[in-house]
């Protein structure tokens, strides 16, 4: 598979939906396979909260396996032989976009807290723009899980000439009341932290590692199932030798803090916030007189909706609110149930199911 | 005329339509194809919400017992219900709630009153037709009913039949099936409304 990865410089002014703009930004972007000469194979993936451009490729010595890599590769769903998949991360993100750890032309500063709130479809808009670097006209399939998910569902409403099919996995048109709750208290836990310094950290040569620590434990333990969760760790008791720290009894316990300390070196508290406000912001209902079905007049594009099971971040209710508002417009659409056995994170893994379902879709 | 003949006949151009138990979505694809309607279907199996997707047909995966509800208040222009009917747990209500969620429904169902399968159950076996091809310990089918039977539920709840064809084993009218149809008719197919 050709995997290229690259940063993209975008000079133009950016005007984002809080009002604000960015003078110019910056995608880190990876590419897999090859665009044909009409460039009509090209298929972008959006990622969720704490995922990146990295979406696709084995595991090395130095990089972890992209995020997505049992769903995208030579003969896999999202076949790479046939189709040229682009992946960037977010802006506001923490993987080389621009972003809150970026520095602030204007001032020469690193932004922190800085950084404008942006918003799903704030991120859609530099894809837009991403599309347009690479001369696409139209893509064959946008597609996502989580918040990856309602990007691919804003693509739909924003540009609805410009997707030809979309694909929105383990995702909600709207967070629920309990789902920015639980981003409350992971962001609060981030606040609170003595290094956060009001989200100018860095500035402060320092990083709130233990609230972002937190923050992800909680997190993990709303992507994963009870069920799922009884089966892979059940009451059983870590080995002394292998604990993270000596407090530790049990195996979830050292898992959510091996996940946690691990997330905490690697990713921005910023960042988190943002992401985090930005799902539970999204809500295209909300300037369509809260109705879903008004926001989704324009749409052109055909749909398919997967929820999964396990999942109780965002049920598969969700997805269905989402196509019974895409059939009152008359759109093609379609809605799967799945049977992933691992929660909201269902939506990353190979499944025989899932697999036909991608593939159908898009030979459909 | 086969039953997707007569459906297609009595579906109206451009109609929005609903098919509940779509299967592999043939006939919505044959609708979209020819009246160029907007259709949905609804499955539960798996592997036929496959074969829809791959053929451009969209679909719902849902249990049609629970989730005609769903769709209360979305004004379609045709319910269909082809050969789905018996296998439901509450085959009045599924009836009414199809008449709420559209305006007119489409309903196909074998007919138990078949002289093959009075035959059958007179000997003391359950029939097994053409149209009942299951034994009894495989068949999703749970409220078998006579076309006699059939129509006596509608009347009885103010449905009006505007149209009903009655076929035999062949999924052709004969004038046999259409002389004594609750015994020489292996199915019924109804165009049904409210009031």
């Amino acid at each position: 598979m050709k995997i290229a990865t690259q940063k993209i410089e975008f000079k133009n002014r950016l005007d984002l939906e809080c009002g604000q703009s960015l003078p110019g930004f910056e995608l880190m972007v990876e590419t897999y396979g090859e665009l044909n000469e009409a460039k009509t194979n090209a298929i972008l993936v959006c990622h969720a909260f704490s995922g990146n451009h990295h979406a696709a490729g084995e595991a090395t010595e130095d990089k972890a396996a992209g995020w997505w890599d049992q769903i995208i590769g030579p003969d896999k769903a999202i076949d790479t032989n046939k189709y040229f998949v682009v992946s960037s991360n977010n802006i506001g993100g923490c993987s080389g976009s621009s972003g809150p750890t970026s520095v602030n032309p204007s001032s020469g500063e690193i932004y922190g807290a800085d950084f404008p709130v942006v918003s799903v479809t704030d991120w859609v808009k530099s894809q837009k723009l991403l599309m347009e670097y690479f001369e696409i006209d139209c893509w064959e399939l946008v597609v996502g899980g989580s918040l990856g998910g309602m990007q691919a569902l804003q693509w739909a409403i924003s540009y609805p000439d410009n997707v030809r099919k979309a694909g929105i996995f383990a995702a909600a048109a709207q967070a629920s009341t309990q789902n920015i709750a639980m981003n409350e208290v992971a962001r609060e836990s981030i606040r609170k932290d003595e290094n956060f310094h009001d989200g100018f950290y860095l500035k402060n040569g320092t990083k709130p590692k233990k609230g972002l620590k937190t923050a992800r434990m909680l997190g993990h333990i709303t992507y994963l199932s009870e069920e799922h969760m009884d089966l892979r760790f059940g009451r059983k008791f870590q080995d002394i030798d292998t604990r993270v720290a000596n407090d530790v009894d049990f195996q979830i316990e050292n898992y959510l803090q091996y996940k946690g300390e691990k997330f905490s070196d690697a990713f921005d508290a910023n960042t988190y916030i943002l992401m985090t406000k930005a799902m539970d912001n999204y809500d295209p209902a909300h300037i369509a007189e809260g109705k879903l079905e008004n926001a989704l007049k324009r749409v052109k594009s055909k749909l398919l909706i997967v929820g999964f099971n396990t999942d109780w971040l965002f049920p598969p209710k969700k997805g269905k609110d989402i196509q019974l508002a895409a059939m009152r417009c008359g759109i093609e659409s379609s809605f799967v149930v799945l049977d992933g056995e691992n929660g909201h994170d269902s939506f990353l893994f190979f499944t025989d199911r899932y697999f036909n379902l991608i593939r159908s879709f898009l030979e459909s | 005329m086969p039953i997707t003949e007569i459906i297609k006949n009595w579906v109206p151009n451009k109609s929005r339509v609903i098919d509940l138990g779509c299967g592999d979505g043939a006939l919505l694809c044959d609708l979209k194809n020819t009246k160029n309607i907007i259709g949905y279907g609804v499955e539960i199996d798996p592997d036929q919400i496959e074969v829809c997707i791959e053929n451009g047909v969209s679909v719902i995966e849902q249990d049609i017992d629970q989730g005609i509800n769903d769709f209360k208040s979305f004004n379609f222009d045709v319910a269909i219900m082809a050969s789905s009917i018996q296998c439901l747990k509450k085959p009045d209500k599924a009836l009414s709630r199809m008449l709420n969620i559209s305006d007119q429904c489409i309903v196909t169902l074998p007919n138990f009153g078949h002289w093959r399968c009075r035959l059958d159950v007179f000997f003391g076996r359950m029939p097994v037709t053409q149209s009942l091809p299951m034994s009894w310990y495989e068949t999703d089918n749970s409220h078998l009913c006579t076309i006699k039977d059939f129509e006596t539920l509608c009347s009885d709840r103010g449905f009006v039949l505007k149209k009903k064809k009655y076929l035999n084993k062949n999924y052709k009218e004969s004038w046999l099936s259409s002389l004594k149809p609750n015994l020489f008719a292996s199915e019924g197919v109804y165009l049904i409304a409210k009031d």
